[in-house]
């Protein structure tokens, strides 16, 4: 469809059932929880490929992402060892087919913070099931049958962790499958930092995390995502938002060959916030396909989306969003914003941000641009006597500084180091 | 009109204004299905050459061969028929340029819709379909004496066969869609227009469409060539009576500006609300050329209609403007497609839509931009107001965009008329109804300055007598 201009990739299949029980006992697991993987395989409606005439699927060939073999995945040899520095509250580290390697601080776990492996399937209850009643999306049931590394962070009532949680899913070669759950009780406040790294050619990585707020509760999750180049990969963050808690979400998507990122928000109590701000930039021939989805279902919710996107070189950045105002949700209040940047001529920006909207009761915008960057603006840091590649540049960097900002200590540096490497190509270039 | 009432629904007098229908009395009523039987005869009964022929029966075989949709409002789109459907009809008596000469029951018809009045009044050329058919057709003698062609396409294709052979089907291809298909192998009626370089006809030409038995499927087909330099506006009104079954209207409407050329093309879609309407609209502008779609729809149970435009020559320019109002039961899935294929094109798309009761108006719209295409601009901007507990409205826009030197923009907004707006006009001494419709009015402004006169009076018209009472 709308990627004919580029090679294909290795297409692979579903994986069969036996993968299933394979996965369960190269994690050493319980029958329950193998049970639990078998029903969710079952209820995959596993035989098709999602509907490419849906927005979700227009921009990604479905096919592309699957997983290769979850249970090949051979516990890497080397250890890992985490410390947990001064600026965590814990740091994990999840490898296919291991345990999670997990440091929490003493801060931390005396706070109540507990970090677990995934053991039995009432780990997993207040996350288990997809959509109320519908079969499992494709790639989420993927992961809920399949999935080779996985943990379990709860943070209960009351907990007010100082520092972020930091959760490093390394990709070897092979599938990986990571799922994280993350529970915040009652009036917690937590940074969650899910940074995902490595791989290789070829590696497939489908991951899931499941967030949920409780009233009152403060969470701020952070998906960093700097693959190295060859892989693609499909993650799913899903967070349910609870009465006058705040989510705040924010986002870089930088490596890979092919990802699609989907972040799915339910606003489920009165007065629930959430915020969301990302960026992608990509480089080569990269392929970004982000979309958000923002339930509204009770009253006097509030949401904002702020995307920005950079495509250079032939690289692609597509994005759906879907803002949806159920007829019960009064008094809400929703607006998206997604903005694209081309830097090059065989760059490519597609946006689709789409609102449903229920009831009269609501105050709901969105906005989408694309654009080169602004010749004023170049024009004018030339004239006051930048080069012109140092000038664009420094558009860029404003463009996107708004959201990188808002990064937890520690990983703002960390990304805005890496989308300085990609602008350092634009020095010699010529405006 | 002073007496407010608690339910008030744009259209509320339909039934008498527009919802009558003459009793059957046909000169041939064909059986309903289709099959390449019903499309052999009517191609027989109009006598066409081989080719158009050919091109129904692989038309059909394509209608046959493609899937449904399997967007938009699939509900709807299921519940079609199409074994249900009449798809020829042709009223009695022949085609008249003579008002006078149009059978007495048709005339009637016309005359309670007050098309006869409106032509004396403003426009250089009309056409009434009835049906399958064309049964009044008038066009002004000095446009006729400048070259500008205006007949209904059933006598284009007869009297001007090589420029009907080398357009139709060039803009909207069979295979575009299922029912792109299904207008292709069963068409009947339409407009045909060539108006010659440099000719710039100023008043309006107009067509208007009728659908009176129950059941049946109207598949015009239009075909306006705008030769270079040239300009022309066409307005197209359509009603039919209420019935308890469906009735389906499939259009296709192909539109050519050449060079320089200016077409602009109004419709005000008024159908009942068992009409449902699946219509294919698109335009090329060449080089300098402008185009514009003016879209209102206000009637049919469920319209899926994106008015495109091809800008196909450098410096052309695309505008549509469009105005959706959704009431009870009513679903307008309507927008607008611009496909900026040459540098230096620029687009607009302005859509407003109103959703009352449970209406619900979706806005589905692409903007594309192909490699090559510098310096393009385009800006899309949607408002959607909202007025009742259980009115919908979506906003589905794609913006597919090919190459750096461009500026794309879409905007959108939902919200119900403001508190602190009529707060302040019931401060300046306004009861809350005309509040409400001042700022209702105030909405749609854009688009109905552009109608010409006639239209604009009516659609404010319509708009007061839906607002009235709508508060409290």
């Amino acid at each position: 469809m709308a990627d004919t201009d580029r090679k294909p990739d290795a297409t692979m299949s579903i994986p069969d059932e036996a993968k299933v029980g394979e996965v369960s006992r190269l994690l050493g697991e319980s029958g329950d929880l193998r049970d639990a993987r078998l029903s969710a395989y079952r209820s995959l409606a596993v035989a098709t490929l999602p509907d490419r005439v849906q927005h979700l699927w227009r921009f990604t060939n479905p096919a592309h992402l699957l997983p290769g073999d979850p249970a090949a995945a051979a516990a890497a040899a080397w250890p890992v060892a985490v410390a947990a520095g001064a600026a965590a509250a814990a740091r994990i580290v999840l490898r296919a087919g291991t345990a999670p390697v997990v440091n929490v601080s003493p801060e931390a776990a005396a706070a109540g913070l507990a970090v677990t492996p995934i053991v039995s399937s009432a780990d997993l209850a207040a996350h288990a099931g997809d959509e109320e009643g519908a079969a499992f999306e494709l790639f989420r049931g993927l992961n809920e049958a399949l999935w080779n590394c996985g943990v379990r962070i709860i943070a209960p009532r009351g907990a007010v962790l100082g520092a972020p949680i930091h959760v490093r899913v390394q990709a070897g070669a092979g599938a990986v499958l990571p799922r994280i759950v993350v529970e915040v009780g009652e009036g917690a406040e937590v940074t969650l930092v899910e940074e995902h790294t490595g791989g290789r050619l070829g590696t497939r990585v489908v991951g899931r995390t499941e967030l949920v707020a409780a009233a009152a509760a403060r969470l701020h999750h952070v998906l960093v995502q700097r693959w190295e180049d060859g892989i693609n990969g499909h993650l799913t963050a899903r967070a349910r938002v609870g009465r006058e808690a705040d989510l705040l979400t924010t986002f870089a998507s930088l490596g890979g060959d092919r990802a699609k990122v989907e972040l799915l928000t339910d606003l489920a109590g009165e007065g629930a916030r959430s915020e969301m701000m990302g960026i992608a930039f990509g480089t080569g021939n990269q392929r970004f396909d982000h979309h958000t989805r923002h339930r509204h279902l009770a009253c006097n919710t509030w949401s904002n989306i702020d995307f920005k996107a950079v495509a250079d070189g032939s690289s692609r950045s597509s994005y759906t969003g879907l803002i949806r105002i159920e007829e019960k949700a009064r008094a809400s209040e929703a607006y998206q914003e997604n903005r694209n940047l081309l830097l090059s001529s065989a760059g490519r920006a597609d946006s689709i941000p789409e609102l449903e909207i229920l009831n009269e009761d609501v105050s709901c915008s969105h906005g989408a641009t694309v654009a080169p960057v602004d010749p004023a603006q170049v024009f004018y840091l030339q004239s006051r006597g930048l080069a012109p590649g140092e000038a664009v540049r420094l558009v860029v960097q404003g463009f996107l500084a708004k959201a990188i900002d808002r990064l937890p200590d520690g990983t703002r540096e960390a990304v805005a180091g890496l989308v300085d490497s990609r602008l350092e190509g634009l020095r010699g270039r010529a405006a | 009109m002073n007496t407010p009432q608690n339910v008030l629904s744009i259209n509320q007098n339909y039934a008498e204004r527009y919802g009558f229908h003459d009793p059957e009395d046909y000169f041939l009523k064909a059986p309903k299905g289709i099959d390449h039987e019903l499309v052999e005869m009517i191609s027989l009964k109009k006598g066409e050459p081989q080719w158009m022929r050919d091109v129904r029966h692989k038309a059909l075989d394509v209608f046959f061969e493609k899937p449904m949709p399997r967007w938009g409002n699939s509900r709807l789109l299921g519940e079609i028929d199409f074994d249900n459907i009449h798809y020829y009809i042709k009223p009695k008596g022949e085609q008249a340029n003579n008002w006078d000469d149009v059978h007495d029951d048709i005339k009637r018809t016309f005359d309670r819709l007050g098309v006869p009045e409106a032509e004396r009044k403003f426009l250089a050329g009309v056409t009434a379909q009835y049906e399958s058919e064309v049964v009044y057709h008038s066009i002004r003698e000095d446009l006729e004496q400048q070259g500008v062609l205006f007949c209904d396409m059933d006598s284009g294709l007869r009297l001007h066969p090589e420029i009907v052979k080398r357009y139709f089907g060039t803009i909207i291809p069979t295979r575009d869609n299922k029912f792109a298909a299904l207008n292709t192998a069963a068409w009947s009626g339409g407009s045909f227009i060539y108006v010659p370089k440099n000719i710039r006809v100023d008043i309006p030409l107009q067509a208007y469409f009728r659908i009176n038995a129950e059941n049946m499927g109207q598949f015009e087909r239009t075909l306006i060539i705008a030769d270079e330099g040239s300009s022309v506006h066409y307005i197209e009104g359509c009603t039919a009576p209420t019935y308890s079954s469906d009735s389906l209207h499939s259009a296709v409407v192909e539109l050519v500006a050449m060079k320089g050329a200016h077409i602009r093309y109004t419709t005000i879609q008024n159908w009942s609300t068992n009409v449902l309407n699946l219509v294919t609209k698109r335009a090329h502008a060449y080089e300098d050329a402008v185009v514009e779609w003016v879209d209102g729809n206000l009637g049919s149970k469920l319209t899926m209609k994106y008015p495109s435009i091809v800008l196909k020559g450098e410096r052309a320019h695309g505008e549509v403007l469009s105005i959706a109002f959704a009431g009870h039961g009513q679903h307008q899935d309507a927008g607008a497609k611009m496909v900026h294929a040459a540098p230096n094109t620029t687009s607009r798309i302005v859509s407003k839509s109103i959703s009352k009761d449970d209406g619900r108006s979706s806005y589905r719209g692409l903007v594309k931009m192909a490699r090559g295409s510098h310096g393009c601009r385009t800006s899309v901007e949607c408002d959607a107001l909202l007025i009742g507990e259980h009115a919908r409205s979506d906003t589905y826009p794609t913006m597919d965009i090919a190459e750096a030197d461009v500026h794309v923009e879409h905007e959108a907004r939902v919200s119900k008329v403001g508190e602190e707006q009529l707060f302040y006009l019931q401060c300046r001494g306004l009861d809350a109804d005309k509040a409400r419709l001042m700022i209702v009015n105030g909405f749609i402004e854009p688009f109905v300055k552009e109608l010409p006169m006639e239209y604009a009076v009516e659609l404010n018209r319509l708009i007061e007598l839906e607002m009235e009472g709508s508060v409290g």
